[in-house]
């Protein structure tokens, strides 16, 4: 019988070697829109007629007139709208979802239906938080642009922790507060950090999705207060698109969270599965 | 340390009553096991103590003191969970602190505590390890350290033992017993096990249906149950049960039992009789004649099965006495004087010894 199990090594070998190959073409596949991107930084505006071209010389052309156009200010800009957003969403929504797993809060029309604002298309919501904005004399700056994100963020976090609070054990939390804790405190001390990987994966999530935004951010805060997206899109000027300095805004757009990425992406992908389980 | 009162508690989940009306009171420094099936209200019982249920009606005294309506904080209890509900993110040490630094202790002061209560459990080894590093018996330890860490007023074992295995339950049991003597702190412990119930209790407290059925010393209720429901509840293998007739001082039994009982003239009853106290002999002319099913080796003792007619009757015969007892003999069975318990037959309640 078990002989049946035991395979070939020959065989083994072949399908680790095809096996490569496959992860190799998925490989290029992933990289070569960012190389594309990144030799394109670096290309004349002849140059980039030609996307094939890969042999040129590169100049700093583009980057300079990157680097001048305010675009750190901008990225400076959208990694505080994106912490703050966050860290409203997190306390807010661990709260939210806490009650929501463990006193049923709203019962389950809540606890299925706290996505049913991402089915509305960000247009929806758009010129009502524009209005809303003129009167509260927060038109323009970034705190309408934190508001919105938080409608997009909010629900998503709150909804990806219910699973985490779900496979907490209760025990343990009665065991806090039977050892002397207020139940806020046992929440606080005792609940929060066994659902830290939910918490720090959602918080990643939010923040990409806000550092990301493109539609919020341009149409609340344009001009003076605007992100770094919105700068990127600026470079879509009448004159027509300048593809090069385009390309190094995104570069210094996607960078810090490929690097971010590359620290977390094993906490991410545990704290995904690990709220994955209870779904 | 401290006594423990329970008047008329009562406890509802919608039109479902899980406790129907206790009265219960629990003497300073005695270890009283509630013991019954699942279901029968023994769990919510404590976790009303403990406060981690509201009390539908009725109130809880810890001490002179009514804590019906406190936060399980205020109640100055410790509490063991099935789970033992360790905190999985803290160590071992920092576990067994929690109680005393949730209470405001300083974290310097309370070392030599910690050390103290590890030694007494003989987990020093395990200080900094995290929970999920431990085997279960050595989870246990932890828990019941932190119960033990701070001197609370009443202990509260919610089914402790239940995750261990049969050999490490047993060891626990012990060393739980021993702590408890030491530390004389007043203890409620709940258990389906009517086993871990005998050997632990001061006093026993036998609860089917939200209600209580017999309360009192272990042996007291092993001698003489109030009905029919707690005499085969307690004790193992259980109490044999044969529903028949009593004449005068003659019973019989539609399954063909028939023996000599000196009694009060009931007519319908059912009679009782411990497998201790089921006596067989090689002697087929001894007794009732009946014949020899399974014989159960436990080492010491047997648990030997034999039918009599149509009844199959349990007995436990000492290693010394099954000397040439085999399956399928037939032998003569005797129910020893004196210990048959006759309960009626309409309400299972018991009618004399």
């Amino acid at each position: 019988m078990s002989s049946l199990f035991i395979k070939n090594p020959e065989k083994i070998r072949r399908w680790n070697i095809a096996g490569n190959f496959i992860l190799a073409g998925a490989g290029i596949a992933v990289a070569s829109p960012f190389l594309w991107v990144l030799f394109a930084s670096f290309k004349s505006g002849s140059q980039l007629n030609n996307p094939t071209l890969i042999a040129f010389t590169p100049n700093l052309e583009n980057w300079k007139i990157v680097l001048n156009s305010g675009i750190f200010q901008s990225a400076l800009r959208s990694a505080a709208v994106g912490i703050i957003t966050v860290s409203i969403a997190i306390i807010v929504g661990s709260m939210g979802a806490y009650s929501i797993s463990r006193y049923k809060t709203g019962g389950s029309a809540t606890r299925f239906g706290i996505l049913a604002a991402q089915v509305l298309p960000p247009a929806v919501l758009v010129f009502p938080l524009l209005d809303l904005a003129y009167r509260l004399r927060v038109n323009g700056t970034l705190t309408s642009v934190i508001a919105a994100h938080l409608s997009l963020v909010l629900p998503v976090v709150t909804w990806f922790l219910i699973g985490f609070f779900d496979a907490a054990p209760k025990e343990v939390e009665e065991q806090a507060l039977v050892d002397g804790l207020s139940r806020f405190q046992a929440f606080r001390k005792v609940v929060l950090p066994q659902v830290g990987p939910g918490i720090g994966a959602s918080a990643i999530f939010g923040f990409v999705v806000s550092w990301n935004d493109l539609f919020y951010a341009l149409i609340l805060a344009p001009g003076n207060a605007a992100t770094l997206p919105v700068r990127i899109a600026g470079f879509n000027t009448f004159r027509g698109v300048e593809l090069g300095a385009m390309s190094a805004a995104i570069l210094v757009s996607v960078i810090p969270v490929l690097i971010a990425s590359f620290f977390i992406q094993r906490h991410l992908v545990r704290g995904i599965s690990g709220g994955a389980v209870k779904f | 340390m401290s006594s423990v009162v329970l008047k008329q508690v009562e406890k509802a989940y919608g039109p479902v009553l899980a406790v129907r009306g206790i009265d219960l009171v629990i003497p300073d420094g005695k270890f009283v096991v509630l013991v019954g099936p699942s279901g029968c209200g023994k769990t919510t019982t404590l976790r009303m103590i403990a406060g981690l249920e509201s009390v539908t009606s009725g109130s809880i005294f810890i001490g002179d003191k009514d804590v019906t309506n406190l936060e399980p904080k205020d109640r100055d209890i410790s509490m063991v969970f099935q789970n033992y509900a360790l905190y999985p993110h803290l160590s071992v040490a920092e576990n067994i602190a929690f109680p005393l630094l949730a209470r405001g202790a300083n974290r310097t002061d309370i070392q030599p505590r910690i050390d103290e209560v590890a030694a007494a459990l003989s987990i020093s080894q395990l200080l900094n390890r995290k929970p999920k590093e431990l085997s279960g018996g050595q989870q246990q330890r932890v828990a019941i350290g932190r119960a033990i860490a701070r001197s609370p007023r009443v202990f509260l074992f919610d089914e402790p033992l239940s995750n261990l295995d049969a050999k490490l339950r047993v060891e626990m049991r012990t060393e739980l017993l021993r702590l408890q003597r030491e530390l004389s702190t007043t203890a409620i412990y709940v258990t389906h096990d009517q086993e871990e119930a005998m050997t632990l209790s001061d006093i026993m407290v036998v609860m089917r249906d939200g209600l209580i059925r017999q309360m009192g010393k272990p042996d007291d209720i092993y001698e003489n149950p109030v009905d029919t429901f707690v005499a085969e509840f307690v004790g193992s293998p259980k109490m044999n049960m044969i529903t028949g007739k009593l004449e005068g001082n003659r019973f019989a039994s539609p399954t063909g039992v028939v023996t000599n009982i000196q009694s009060s003239n009931h007519h319908n009853v059912i009679i009782g009789i411990r497998p201790e106290d089921v006596l067989i002999s090689g002697d087929v002319a001894n007794g009732m004649a009946g014949r020899i099913e399974i014989i159960e080796l436990l080492g010491p003792r047997a648990i030997v099965t034999v039918k009599c007619s149509n009844q199959r009757i349990t007995a436990v015969v000492e290693m010394a006495h099954l000397l040439g007892l085999t399956e399928g003999l037939e032998v003569g069975v005797n129910l020893r004087e004196g210990r048959v318990h006759i309960f009626s037959v309409e309400d299972g309640i018991r009618i004399t010894s």
